[in-house]
């Protein structure tokens, strides 16, 4: 069938047609509402799924995943901001909905099961965002669920078996992830489905309530008039949303879990009053936290009631009585609710504490992200990205036990930084052994059995530079140019120094000085006869540093030699 | 009425346009998102030659030898894992030092290729294709020989560089 002709065969059978849906009182920018909270929820359910092809709810993983959509798949970011962005946007049409349904009394008879089915949806779009939150496992989606569990939890009597029942044990892990995980994707969308069907279904039943002012005669059709309203609302929705979320550059991601550190936990901003609520209420804060939002809830689900409209045998001044109080406790629990969020954020704002804490968290999210980027997630997961920093282990290991003694003012033994082991470096010390640089500082330079400088200049000096330097295995070193000072060095070094491999002499032995081995067997035990014997004040590491982290330092150690103190100062921070 | 009459096709039209927008602002990240891992190296395999053991394990003209094949390093998707098995390859040493590798990987459909002693031929188990210790095919479904992998020897030690090939038709592509 040619498309010409398939839109009209279409529109005829799919279209609404039939004085059924003719809309009461003529097509309004009123009833828009309903159709863009359709259509936003149509946009959370199709970027979820999208999100569902990249993200694996395991504790090992999760923050992995999420990393790498956001900053490795193409558009992720956007999916993921509209995501929950979009949770947002239905926050807030909600309730205007809401606020409108109230102003037009449309809780009344006989729409109360409409009135319920629509808070009910509300109440699933925040538990969406609740259960959601922590998917990211980062510390802002942990901490904040932290905390609402921890809110759960005080309930009376059921409140520990809610704990365990929704962190799937005893504690955060693998299996929180999949309940919430199942909650987020499975249970939560088939139970929306069939609210959505649900309120729909009684609103298209009992028809628009219609709005004051409306013309009685206006009897254009649903379609196209109503509709083409419905999808320019939707279109206006999709057009902030989208316009937001790429001004703030989508969802972002905090730096994975890490139970040991601090967090400034806040929950999504939709919760903020009751985060302050709680705050305020000091003592009674279990209280607040769950007693105010039943009693909200409750006063919405008794509109019906508090405010039934015009009913036999009533007194219009009863019943307007009535409208007065169902839309002043309406509009009083809307003021609360903004009031309370607004000074949340304002005092936020004004903590410069917090503003401080943020700024660290955030650094640190984005060396969390950059590394992950760069060199993936290690499969213990989560703060494991930090160790993908180069050289990590061993720099650890070196600052821990190493750098108090070698760097800084303080320091007791030789300085060690960019450039050691090099020529120069070997030149330097060469010259002055016993200078501030090298041995000055210990007890070793003011002994007898200090190493004399060595008296060699020009050509001679470079020579047995290249004969210790070449020691080290480097790939540049001069065989030719070393094997020039032997002579020299049999005569004036060979008393003190052994370059015969395992053979120990008075002085430290020079065979494979600066190999890995050698810097690992050194680190081991320096007072060994084969390096500084009883001379060294440098304690022993083979008891307390494994072979494994004595060989990262080695490494470490290594790379220094070829390092400038530009190369040196451009390294991740750990 | 010709008034209305248009008045409504441009309303109709001016739906059908919002509704297709909708849709293309929602689909087209949403597709372009999962089409982002079929134009990627997802799961990377080193390129530099892998140590697979001494060649002292093997004597000139003896059986093959089946040796796993372990990288280092690969990186799937957002994970940075060491020591993966990527697969196994067979080893005949074919001189003083010097040895020829095979990947087990069958061509026809991918199962793992053992050695028949008896037979001294290589079998697939799945569906019975016949290779002989050169590679090459003799019988069954595969339409290729087994595929030959680089491979020297350094110190003593076997380095192997692992391939993928891709899998099925008779002539041999990298995957």
């Amino acid at each position: 069938m040619a498309l010409p002709k398939l839109v009209p065969w279409l529109e005829a059978r799919l279209a609404p047609t039939a004085s059924a849906q003719v809309v009461p009182g003529g097509p309004s920018f009123a009833y828009v509402f309903g159709s863009a909270l359709v259509a936003l929820l149509g946009l959370s359910c199709v970027t979820g799924v999208a999100l569902s092809f990249f993200y694996s709810p395991s504790s090992t993983d999760a923050w992995a995943s999420v990393a790498y959509i956001e900053d490795q798949v193409a558009w992720g970011w956007l999916i993921r901001g509209l995501h929950l962005h979009g949770a947002s946007a239905l926050v807030i049409v909600s309730g205007l909905h809401l606020a409108q349904a109230a102003w037009l009394g449309a809780y009344r008879r006989p729409r109360e099961l409409t009135w319920f089915a629509g808070l009910g949806l509300l109440l699933l779009v925040l538990g969406f965002a609740i259960t959601g939150f922590v998917l990211r496992w980062d510390q802002a989606g942990y901490w904040a669920s932290k905390v609402e569990v921890g809110i759960a939890a005080g309930t009376p009597v059921v409140g520990d078996l809610l704990r365990r029942m929704a962190q799937g044990g005893n504690d955060y892990g693998n299996l929180t992830l999949t309940r919430f995980h199942a909650l987020h994707v499975v249970v939560l969308p088939a139970v929306m489905v069939a609210a959505v069907g649900g309120h729909v279904w009684l609103a298209r039943r009992h028809g628009v309530t219609r709005r004051a002012g409306a013309k009685a005669d206006d009897t254009r059709d649903w379609w196209p008039h109503q509709s083409v309203r419905n999808l320019l609302a939707a279109g206006v929705a999709f057009a902030a949303l989208f316009g937001w979320v790429i001004a703030v550059g989508g969802a972002g991601l905090e730096a994975p879990i890490d139970p040991t550190a601090a967090y400034d936990a806040r929950p999504l901003w939709y919760f903020r009053w009751l985060f302050l609520l709680r705050k305020l209420a000091g003592p009674l804060e279990q209280l607040a936290a769950m007693a105010i939002p039943a009693v909200v809830l409750g006063f919405f689900a008794a509109m019906p009631w508090i405010d039934p409209g015009h009913v036999a045998g009533m007194s219009s001044a009863r019943a307007a009585r009535n409208r007065r109080l169902a839309l002043g406790g309406f509009a009083a629990i809307c003021v609360a609710v903004a009031s309370l969020t607004l000074i949340s954020w304002r005092t936020d704002a004004a903590d410069p504490s917090l503003q401080e804490h943020q700024a660290a968290a955030a650094k640190l999210a984005a060396k969390a992200r950059r590394l992950a980027r760069t060199y993936g997630v290690p499969p213990r997961g989560g703060t494991a990205v930090f160790e993908t920093t180069p050289m990590w282990r061993g720099r650890a290991v070196w600052k821990e036990q190493c750098e108090s003694c070698h760097q800084g003012d303080e320091r007791k033994g030789p300085l060690i930084g960019a450039g050691y082991g090099s020529r120069a470096w070997l030149k330097r010390f060469l010259l002055d052994p016993s200078g501030d640089e090298f041995f000055g500082r210990t007890k070793l330079a003011k002994s007898e059995d200090a190493m004399e400088p060595v008296k060699l200049e020009g050509a001679a000096l470079d020579a047995m530079v290249e004969l210790i330097y070449q020691e080290s295995g480097a790939d540049d070193a001069d065989a030719e140019r070393a094997k020039a000072a032997l002579p020299a060095f049999e005569e004036t070094c060979g008393d003190c120094h052994s370059r015969e491999d395992g053979v120990s002499s008075s002085g430290p032995a020079l065979a494979r000085r600066g190999t890995i081995d050698h810097l690992v067997h050194f680190i081991g035990n320096p007072k060994a006869p084969i390096h500084l014997g009883e001379h060294s004040e440098m304690p022993r590491f083979d008891r307390e540093v494994s072979m494994a982290d004595r060989e990262e330092v080695a490494r470490y150690l290594v790379w220094l030699r070829t390092a400038t103190p530009a190369d040196v100062a451009a390294l991740e921070p750990l | 009425m010709t008034r209305d009459t248009d008045r409504r096709t441009a309303l109709r039209l001016g739906a059908y346009a919002l509704g297709g927008g909708l849709v293309a602002a929602a689909g087209a990240p949403v597709l372009r998102m999962l089409a982002d891992p079929a134009s990627k190296t997802t799961m990377t395999s080193p390129t530099d030659p892998i140590d697979v053991g001494p060649l002292a394990r093997l004597k000139v003209g003896g059986e093959p030898l089946n040796v796993p094949v372990i990288a280092p390093q690969v990186k799937d998707a957002w994970s940075a894992v060491r020591d993966v098995v990527l697969g196994s390859a067979w080893i005949v040493r074919t001189g003083e030092s010097s040895c020829s590798a095979l990947s087990s990987v069958c061509p026809h459909l991918a199962c793992a290729v053992g050695w028949d002693r008896g037979k001294q031929h290589y079998v697939c188990p799945c569906h019975e294709s016949l290779f002989a210790p050169s590679g090459e095919r003799v019988s069954g479904p595969s339409e290729r020989g087994l595929d030959p992998l680089p491979v020297t020897v350094k110190d003593g030690r076997i380095q192997l560089t692992w391939t993928r090939y891709r899998v099925g038709g008779s002539r041999r592509e990298p995957a």
